[in-house]
């Protein structure tokens, strides 16, 4: 080593010296941003230091439409609360919902417009509004045209309210039939079942507050089904908000999920024989003469095959049971059935759930309290009205995109790639479409594909209006008003689309004359108020319009329903024929069932870029950041399988690796994964980590709905020797003799 | 010496805390909670608790003011699964105030057990005599992902490396409703003025908040729900949080 | 007494004060030695941790208190048996006291000492220690006077002091003769350290009489300090913790690891120091049999520990037991137990206690099965405390255990710049036990 001369070292220390200076310089004047308690000379409305101000708008985290308050100080929202006048969420809110502000100031938010370069890279480029819209309005323009606009095709999420109409107007002046939505979560065959059962396909609203007997047929009420928010509420009051009257709730399900730890009786019934459980049920309250109605004879004939014996050999459940269950169901003044989640999700999804409606019909619940209430036909506004096309949707678009029939994809708030199994080949068929344009706040699996990405406002700066799906048994529409000032160069979706229309010219800017999102909205309440809102009130429009805005939410409460349920059993008894679900896979080769479960967390996987939600641990097992497969503690023990040892789970359509973890309460011989892990590109918080189960299921659908069967696909497990630690908060799940959860309550 | 030691029994006197208006008390009802932890999201969110990252909960080194714990009971298929929120249970006897040696956590005239972060030196010696295990250390400074800070909560200090924290019944909003009252002569806050955000999120409707000194208090009622216990009775803490057990049919 | 004939005034003079003013180039190898490891293993971590907090360790949520503090009850421990050896010999007038309560006593500053500091890097935020201190303030903010914590600075400050004056009383007349042989700087310094002592007759009566005080002061104030250290622990409610057993348990188990202490160290003074001739056969017997002693008492108390645990019968008491002798700590319990109640039997033979290596040997384990036991106290009680949900583990970090072997470099440090200050072995009273000069024995 050379020598450092003292002249050297001088040196040294002075370049140090001014090093440092010149950092603490930098650190001082030139890092720190100038921040200033309000930000302009003339500060803008409703804006105090150091007071709050509540906006109420709607809650986007999920299809149920909750009426949300935010809270903003300082112009930064700062708390998401349920809104109390709304009649969906009640003042209430999930932990999905709350943590919607990860949604606005998610670190990962697109800022701009961005232009790929290469398709499912990360190498992308800055592009200004005015380049990407006169781009891609240019290419749809030429195709409209050349009279080539059924080669548009618009692909979105679950989409209600104008937002719908406008995407709807758009395309058809296009001249495209091709606007179709797709969403995971969105329950075909529920809506299916009920226009069999009820001949309405408008989602009813099932009264569990009132009920006295909620039997649930894989329906998780409490975190994911339809209306989480309004039925945990319904769910508090069923059991403790009638004096004196505490209702009892049964959960049948392959896996305990959180209103299977709510119920008081959890039955595992062998996967797939669901409706046939039902079916079991029926037979019970019509041989037992508790069914009194016209067409028993025609019932019983109809059920003569599902005896008690016979259903419970299939089932694997005890006949006593069935009887118990039935006789209670039977005899409760207000008894509900309810179904959803696996049962849903067979091979034979809406004969199972026709048959769980049935239950309601036998015991007479229809447009009772505490029974099953029909929403009446979306009251406002009237052309709301577009379903997610299932899986059968979803394969005419990829057979659209291989066969090459398609030129312009739009895609907005879905992410196909993701939520859909991976042999739908979605992302392969992508490759075949010339301009694929992703409407989006986040990067994710979807837009990774696209040319242009072009960066909408969250839904907290956004203008909209919603129709909750399914109701509340009276009309109610929401308005969602952004709470904050966009963040960044992002736009409405709503304005995206009219951009286009104006930059594609011809009849498209005559239909839509419209500047704004903000504009079309009003413009649409204006013309309804006009029409029918207006009845019996005195005051004008604008003040109409004010007292919407401040409430967040418009509503009939006293407006009738949607009528009496028909009563008919013909349908009904022609559709239950099929109670049993087919399995993809056979049972040796195969020896498990797969149950994927969506978390009340993440949903369908759209949650899990979400900090709050990624820290927050799984209701049922506590389990953070990660995936998991969970196993009857039986089976582990019969395979040998430990907490942590990665398990490859094989099916006919694929495999994952996955750490096991050993739960005790699932039924032998079916190993469950949660949905919503497994991301490859959803921003930091989600990315590489954990696995999709979605991937690995086998394409069968439920023929009538034409939805996925998500819950038939059967696997086998191997257990591949290496270990993965699962973060987990819990330590011992036993009460060890304590009387932690009350006296005489202690958990063995 | 004489107003010293006046002041010593002023201090000592029984009943002392009974002048007072409010004694905060909160009841859960475990037959209405489901487990489902939207009050630890709605915690997090008001009360700036930190994004601590995988790595961390891995440790053992999150910060939930409120959490959820799991019980089961029996083996399948006749299993069951009993949950229980946990926070702070702002004990009247709490372990946690005799331990710290600077005053830092101390009992205050509504009845909260509250904890003064800059006055923290981090012995966290509350910690360890908490029975309920609910008093978390800030093991570093913890920071937010740009723009994920322009979500704190200005009512809510944020915590640095080296001190307790704990649920404090959100008493900012304490603070907003006391502020409110006192501007509309109230001599107390109406039953239902103040919420905490675990309280208000709840979508079961399972947590109750209010004043157990006013009998007229819903509070007040439900304490006396034949249902209602405290956890842990044995150890003489007197919780302020009244549970009331799960009905098994 | 002496193993190797009696010595005379001078020799004694000499041989305690050349190790004082003679310096060899191995002692300053040494010094350099253990004051890097000081540095690198102690301080560089220590700082890197004020950086980023405490979470460099490897405490969590289940368990927030962890190696720190139990490193913190071992060196208290190990302070105890120097002082209270001292006054409790000298208060009983026994003779083998004289050559080795210096060194014993310089081990209780130092460990002292090094317990405090450990107290400095288990706090979260150290930069407000000095709230711990009833220091007046314009705020009017005092101390929580009823936290075992205050107790602890109380009893630990008083005790540090209380030795430290203790240790110096006992040393002026030595400062006299390192002051008398000695020229330059250190003339003058320890002209000032000894007080000008002459040697009178009526300084000798002030100096007896105040030393006898202090020695029947310190005892009590010994026994306290362990015990105040157990009241950490034993008034939380804590499984595992709340014993009332603890204070008699922690004051017993640190003398008993103090003296295995001292004859640790008596074997290296004599080794490196050559004082073979003050420091012999009745030393190393006496400490032996004491040794025993403690170690059946120590034992005694553990199996009353166990016993009132299993009587007790709460469910919480007795996880925490089951976790402490079949958990993940379970070895190193039995391990506590091998070191501290069975190694030490193998002294009731003469044989063995009669061997300075054998002895060397086995009050380095008694130590480790001390430090062991002081961590399986902190470790495996509080993550099973009362909310099964909430059970944990806790296993130290590589900061911790740096920490804590950075530790022993601090206090060897210590004591390698205390023997060139202060003779190491007391001259005055070691001149008391040559023959000429007993009297009335």
């Amino acid at each position: 080593m050379s020598k450092i001369s003292r002249r050297d070292l001088l040196q040294y220390i002075g370049a140090g010296g001014i090093g440092v200076a010149g950092g603490v310089l930098y650190g001082e004047g030139v890092q720190r941003k100038v921040e200033l308690l309000i930000p302009q000379v003339i500060p803008p409305e409703d804006y105090s230091p150091g007071v709050a101000t509540w906006y109420n708008t709607v809650c986007n985290q999920c299809s149920a439409g909750c009426g949300i308050s935010v809270r903003i100080r300082e112009g930064k929202a700062k708390k998401i609360e349920g809104n109390p006048v709304h009649p969906v969420s009640r003042g209430r809110l999930c932990a999905r919902g709350q943590a919607g502000l990860n949604v606005l100031y998610n670190p990962d938010r697109i800022r701009t417009p961005l232009q790929s370069a290469d398709r499912g890279s990360e190498n992308t480029a800055e592009i200004s509004w005015d380049d990407a819209l006169t781009t891609i309005g240019s290419r749809i323009g030429r195709l409209k045209i050349e009279g080539n606009a059924g080669r548009i095709r618009l692909l979105t999420g679950r989409t209600r309210g104008h937002l719908d109409e406008l995407f709807a107007q758009f395309m058809n002046l296009l001249g495209s039939e091709h606007y179709q939505q797709y969403d995971f979560t969105y329950p075909s065959a529920l809506a299916a079942a009920n226009k069999t059962s009820f001949g309405t396909d408008v989602l009813p609203y099932y009264d569990i507050e009132n009920a006295d007997f909620l039997l649930s047929f894989g329906a998780d009420y409490l975190g994911t089904w339809l209306s989480p928010v309004h039925y945990s509420l319904a769910y508090g009051n069923l059991r403790q908000g009638r004096q004196g009257q505490r209702g009892k709730t049964v959960q049948i399900e392959p896996r305990m999920s959180l209103s299977g730890a709510a119920a008081d009786e959890w039955i595992a019934a062998r996967p797939g024989t669901e409706g046939l459980f039902a079916l079991g049920i029926a037979h019970v309250l019509v041989s037992s003469g508790s069914y009194t109605g016209n067409d028993r004879d025609e019932w019983s004939s109809a059920l003569q095959a599902y005896s008690p014996s016979m259903v419970s050999a299939e089932t694997e459940v005890s006949e006593d049971t069935i009887v118990r269950i039935a006789e209670e169901f039977g005899a409760s003044t207000a008894s509900l059935a309810i179904a959803g989640g696996a049962t849903a999700a067979g091979t034979n999804a809406v004969a199972s759930v026709v048959a769980v409606n049935a239950l309601n019909h036998l015991a007479g619940n229809l447009g009772k309290p505490g029974g099953v209430i029909l929403n009446s036909a979306q009251a406002f506004p009237a052309a709301a009205g577009s379903s997610p096309a299932g899986l059968q949707g979803a394969l005419d678009l990829v057979a659209a995109m291989q066969a090459g029939d398609v030129e312009v994809l739009l895609v907005h708030d879905t992410n196909p790639v993701f939520s859909l199994p991976h042999n739908v080949g979605f992302r392969q068929a992508m490759e075949n479409v010339p301009l694929i344009v992703a409407l989006s706040s986040f990067h994710d699996e979807t837009t990774a594909m696209a040319d242009f990405i072009l960066p909408t406002n969250t839904y907290l700066e956004s203008w909209g209006d919603d129709v909750p799906d399914p109701g509340v048994g009276f009309p109610v529409t929401s308005l969602s008003q952004p709470v904050v000032a966009p963040l960044y160069d992002t736009l409405p979706v709503g304005d995206i689309i009219l951009s286009l229309a104006r930059q594609i010219g011809g009849e498209l800017p005559i239909h839509m004359p419209w500047a704004s999102m903000e504009e079309f909205i009003k413009d649409r309440w204006r013309e309804e108020y006009d029409e029918r809102m207006s009845e019996g009130q005195d005051q004008n429009f604008e003040a109409f319009w004010q007292a919407v805005l401040e409430a967040g939410v418009w509503g009939q409460p006293g407006a009738a329903a949607g009528g009496q349920p028909e009563s008919s059993s013909s349908p009904t008894i022609a559709a239950i024929a099929d109670p049993v679900s087919k399995f993809a896979g056979d049972e040796t080769d195969y020896p498990f069932v797969l149950h994927p479960y969506l978390t009340a967390t993440f949903l369908d996987g759209r949650g899990a870029n979400l900090p709050w939600l990624q820290e927050l641990p799984d209701p049922m097992t506590s389990v953070v950041y990660g995936s998991w497969a969970e196993l009857n503690p039986v089976t582990a023990d019969e395979l040998g399988i430990e907490e942590g040892d990665v398990l490859e789970i094989e099916s006919p359509a694929g495999s994952i690796r996955v750490p096991a973890f050993i739960f005790p309460a699932i039924r032998p011989g079916v190993v469950a994964v949660p949905i919503g892990q497994g991301h490859t590109s959803y921003g930091r918080y989600a990315s590489d980590r954990g696995i999709n189960p979605i991937h690995i299921v086998a394409t069968l659908m439920d023929k009538q709905s034409g939805d996925l069967a998500w819950a038939a696909t059967r696997v086998k497990v191997t257990n591949t020797g290496e270990r993965l630690r699962i973060v987990k908060t819990d330590g011992v799940t036993r009460t060890l003799g304590r009387q932690i959860l009350g006296p005489g309550n202690d958990h063995g | 010496m004489s107003t010293f030691v006046e002041k010593l029994r002023q201090y000592s006197k029984p009943g002392y805390y009974d002048e007072f208006d409010y004694h905060w008390t909160m009841t859960i009802d475990l037959d209405r909670c489901t487990g489902c932890e939207a009050c630890v999201v709605a915690c997090q969110a008001e009360n700036n608790l930190p994004i601590v990252g995988e790595e961390r909960f891995a440790q053992s080194r999150e910060i939930k003011w409120i959490r959820i714990e799991r019980y089961w009971e029996g083996e399948y298929p006749n299993i069951k699964m009993g949950f229980i929120p946990m926070l702070c249970q702002h004990c009247d006897d709490a372990p946690c105030e005799t331990a710290c040696p600077v005053y830092a956590t101390y009992h205050n005239q509504d009845g909260l057990n509250t904890q003064i972060y800059n006055r923290c030196i981090g012995t966290r010696t509350c910690a360890v005599y908490c029975p309920y295990e609910v008093r978390y250390f800030n093991w570093f400074t913890y920071t937010w992902d740009e723009p994920l800070e322009q979500q704190l909560n200005p009512d809510v200090s944020v915590r640095e490396k080296g001190v307790m924290e704990k649920c404090t019944f959100c008493i900012q909003r304490i603070r907003i409703a006391k502020d409110n009252a006192k501007d509309d002569d109230r001599r107390r806050v109406r039953d239902g003025e103040v919420v905490p955000a675990c309280v208000q999120s709840c979508p079961t409707e399972a947590m109750l908040f209010g004043n157990s000194k006013d009998p007229e208090a819903k509070v007040s009622k439900m304490m006396k729900n034949t249902r209602g216990y405290t956890v842990l009775e044995e150890l003489n803490t007197t919780p302020s949080i009244v549970y009331l057990k799960k009905v098994h049919a | 007494m002496f193993d190797h004939g009696q010595p005379s005034y001078a020799e004694v003079n000499k041989d305690i004060l050349s190790t004082m003013l003679e310096t060899g180039p191995k002692y300053w190898m040494l010094l350099g030695m253990t004051m890097s490891v000081a540095g690198i293993c102690f301080f560089m971590p220590w700082i890197y941790q004020l950086f980023v907090g405490v979470g460099a360790a490897g405490m969590n949520h289940n368990a927030v208190w962890g190696s720190y503090l139990s490193n913190f009850i071992f060196w208290i421990g190990l302070s105890h048996s120097g002082t209270l050896l001292s006054a409790v010999l000298h208060i009983t007038n026994s003779p083998w006291r004289k050559s080795i309560y210096r060194s014993a006593e310089a081990m209780t500053l130092f460990s002292l000492m090094t317990a405090t500091l450990f107290v400095m890097v288990h706090l979260g935020r150290v930069w407000f220690v000095h709230w711990s201190f009833p220091i007046p303030n314009q705020m009017g903010l005092w101390p929580n006077f009823r936290s075992p914590l205050m107790f602890d600075v109380m009893a630990i400050t008083t005790y540090l002091t209380a030795s430290s004056i203790f240790i110096y009383m006992g040393s002026v007349p030595d400062f006299a003769a390192v002051r008398d042989a000695s020229t330059g700087l250190r003339r003058r310094l320890y002209t000032i350290f000894s007080f000008g002592w002459r040697g009178t007759a009526r300084e000798w009566h002030t100096l007896g009489w105040a030393y006898t005080f202090f020695a029947v002061f310190v005892i009590p104030l010994a026994v306290s300090v362990h015990s105040i250290v157990s009241w950490d622990f034993a008034l939380s409610a804590v499984p595992g913790f709340h014993h009332t057993i603890f204070a008699p348990y922690f004051v017993c188990g640190a003398i008993y690891s103090g003296t295995a202490g001292i004859v640790t160290v008596m074997y290296c003074l004599r080794k490196f120091l050559g004082f073979e001739r003050y420091i012999g056969q009745v030393h190393l017997d006496s400490l032996g049999k004491l040794l025993i002693t403690l170690s059946l008492i120590w034992s005694y108390i553990n199996i009353l520990e166990l016993f009132t645990t299993w009587f007790g019968g709460t469910s919480f008491e007795l996880e925490a037991l089951s976790f402490r002798l079949t958990g993940f700590y379970a070895p190193l319990y039995w391990e506590m137990l091998i070191f501290c109640a069975f190694v030490p039997l193998l002294m009731l033979f003469k044989k063995i206690r009669w061997s300075w290596n054998k002895m060397l040997l086995i009050s380095i384990l008694i130590n480790i099965g001390m430090l062991t036991e002081r961590f399986i106290i902190v470790a495996t009680s509080q993550p099973r405390k009362f909310l099964p949900d909430s059970f944990g583990y806790y296993v130290p970090s590589w900061i911790e255990i740096s920490i804590s072997v950075g530790s022993f470099a601090i206090f060897v440090t210590l004591f390698l710049i205390f023997i060139k200050w202060v003779p190491a072995i007391s001259i005055y009273e070691v001149k008391e036990t040559l023959k000429p000069l007993r009297r009335n024995v």
